[in-house]
């Protein structure tokens, strides 16, 4: 017998303690791994935490054929998760941070189940350059699908930059994801699923099924372009993405003693 | 420092003309041979240069035009790969031109690979004195979406610096696009590229991995062929290096690449029936 609730406590307090914790003992399925994801967020919502949109994984081909799956995955983020455009964060927080450049949807109306892309993109106010900083709270960075799945699908933080108009091609917009100046990763939205709206339908069918579907104010993160960057103290990071802008933030100096 | 980038010549004359027309039976039998490296144990990056000349010269004798150049390892990843800090550049013959859309037959190439590029189209020789990236602008005409078609005579493109530059660069044919763009209208560090095969999204990326900037690239080649004594002219197509990761190219392929604010351009592959 699984104990959602006990393994939702684990994966949800060695977030918030910034503690790694060992994989998932025994093997649990599809289902049961995202009811330990919605139990975990259950304890942050006590918290005071909101739900202001979620997330999108394994949205590229690359990493569907490392994972060995067909279908991508998804997490929730709520309020205490954004980090303003600009903003440090706190480098002790992290177990062990990476950071994926992504597109961000906004959107102005509920977007329900099967849809087409058409009307995923009647949905989407805005789009915007986004930074998500990922953390597995497992050991290692190592975990099986349905882990990855119970621990929120790794989302930790996101950044997101300037909102433009969404009714411009974004299908195949150049991105440069720099750290500290220097280039580390080159790609093109194409990478994430031929074409982000593809993202968004999914979330849509996902989160509806989920009986969670995606609502008018929901932010959206489409997935990870390229792979992902491990973050280091003292960094400044940057996305900048064609005809979209650039998103950024800083990683707070070493290590300072904490009370 | 590798000894295969010292700034000299190693070879005897003999063995360069010798490895030279090796590459040329490689074209004429349709049979790739071994790595240069094998023989030329010694050879440096000027030998391979050399190797090229001779080629080259072979093949103007015949009758064959250039129509421009083709610049080659403008990857960070994949100069670390061939343990080199500089790009390579080989020449593109009128007759390696293909249309937009048009079918290369089997057994025209060896070991094909395609690549997304931007080419410039020139509208003058850019002054080498002053290779500023303002007279880079100024000096071209406009851009075009391309496909490289890249092969190489060395047998399972087992290839170091000295094989590929010896080789023409690895170049085989390329592919252009029609609609013309002007420099102003293109974002070239964030322009982003997808490459399909069989409608298949393969090979994603942008501008910025080719040296930063294919302007970068055209910088370095236009200074590079005024060293050599062959500067860039009017009219030339310079092919600026890989936007993204090359991808083998089977009979049958169709390829297509876009390039977001220049366009797209296509080009198949024929079957061995």
């Amino acid at each position: 017998m699984i104990d959602i609730t006990a393994i939702a406590e684990r994966l949800d307090e060695a977030a918030r303690t910034a503690s790694a914790t060992p994989q998932l003992e025994e093997p649990i399925s599809l289902e049961e791994a995202y009811a330990v994801q919605a139990a975990s967020l259950e304890r942050r919502y006590a918290r005071g935490e909101k739900r202001i949109g979620i997330k999108m994984g394994l949205t590229s081909r690359a990493k569907m054929t490392q994972m060995g799956v067909e279908e991508v995955i998804w997490g929730r983020l709520t309020d205490a998760m954004l980090v303003e455009d600009g903003d440090t964060i706190d480098f002790p927080a992290y177990v062990h941070p990476r950071v994926e450049p992504e597109i961000a949807f906004l959107l102005d109306r509920p977007l329900t189940g099967r849809v087409t892309p058409m009307q995923a993109l009647e949905a989407v106010a805005a789009i915007a350059p986004a930074l998500e900083i990922i953390d597995s709270r497992y050991e290692n960075f190592k975990f099986s699908l349905t882990d990855v799945i119970a621990d929120n699908s790794s989302s930790s933080n996101f950044v997101v930059g300037p909102w433009s108009d969404p009714h411009r091609d974004f299908s195949n917009l150049g991105l440069i994801l720099r750290l500290s100046g220097v280039v580390k990763q080159i790609g093109s939205s194409a990478a994430i699923l031929g074409d982000p709206i593809r993202s968004l339908v999914a979330a849509a069918r996902l989160t509806s099924e989920a009986g969670e579907p995606l609502q008018a104010g929901d932010i959206v993160l489409a997935g990870g372009a390229t792979a992902a960057e491990a973050l280091s103290p003292g960094q400044h990071v940057q996305v900048a993405i064609q005809n979209l802008g650039s998103a950024n933030f800083r990683t707070s100096e070493h290590f300072e003693e904490r009370d | 420092m590798a000894s295969s980038q010292v700034n000299a010549r190693a070879i005897a004359r003999g063995d360069i003309e010798e490895q030279a027309a090796l590459i040329r039976a490689a074209y004429e039998c349709g049979a790739p041979i071994a790595p240069l490296r094998n023989a030329l144990s010694a050879a440096t990056i000027e030998d391979a240069y050399a190797v090229q000349a001779v080629n080259t010269a072979f093949w103007e004798e015949e009758g064959r035009k250039i129509v421009g150049a083709k610049i080659g390892l403008t990857a960070k990843a994949v100069q670390a790969q061939f343990d080199v800090d500089q790009p390579d550049f080989g020449h593109l013959f009128a007759d390696m031109a293909v249309n937009e859309g048009d079918t290369v037959a089997a057994g025209r190439l060896l070991q094909p690979k395609v690549e997304a590029e931007v080419a410039f189209v020139m509208e003058r020789t850019p002054d080498a004195g002053r290779l500023t990236t303002a007279e880079l602008i100024d000096s071209v005409a406009y851009a075009l979406p391309a496909i490289e078609i890249v092969d190489s005579r060395i047998a399972d493109w087992d290839i170091s610096i000295v094989d590929t530059v010896a080789d023409n660069a690895s170049s085989g044919l390329f592919v252009l696009g029609t609609k013309p763009k002007a420099l102003a209208d293109i974002d070239l560090q964030l322009c982003g590229m997808v490459l399909e095969k069989n409608g298949e999204p393969v090979s994603f990326g942008a501008g910025a991995a080719c040296l930063g900037n294919p302007l970068h690239a055209l910088g370095w080649l236009a200074a590079k062929m005024a060293e050599v004594g062959r500067p860039v002219q009017k009219g030339d197509v310079i092919l600026s290096g890989a936007l993204g990761p090359i991808v083998a190219a089977e009979a049958g392929d169709h390829i297509e690449v876009r390039i977001e604010g220049l366009g797209s351009v296509r080009v198949n592959f024929g079957c061995n029936e």
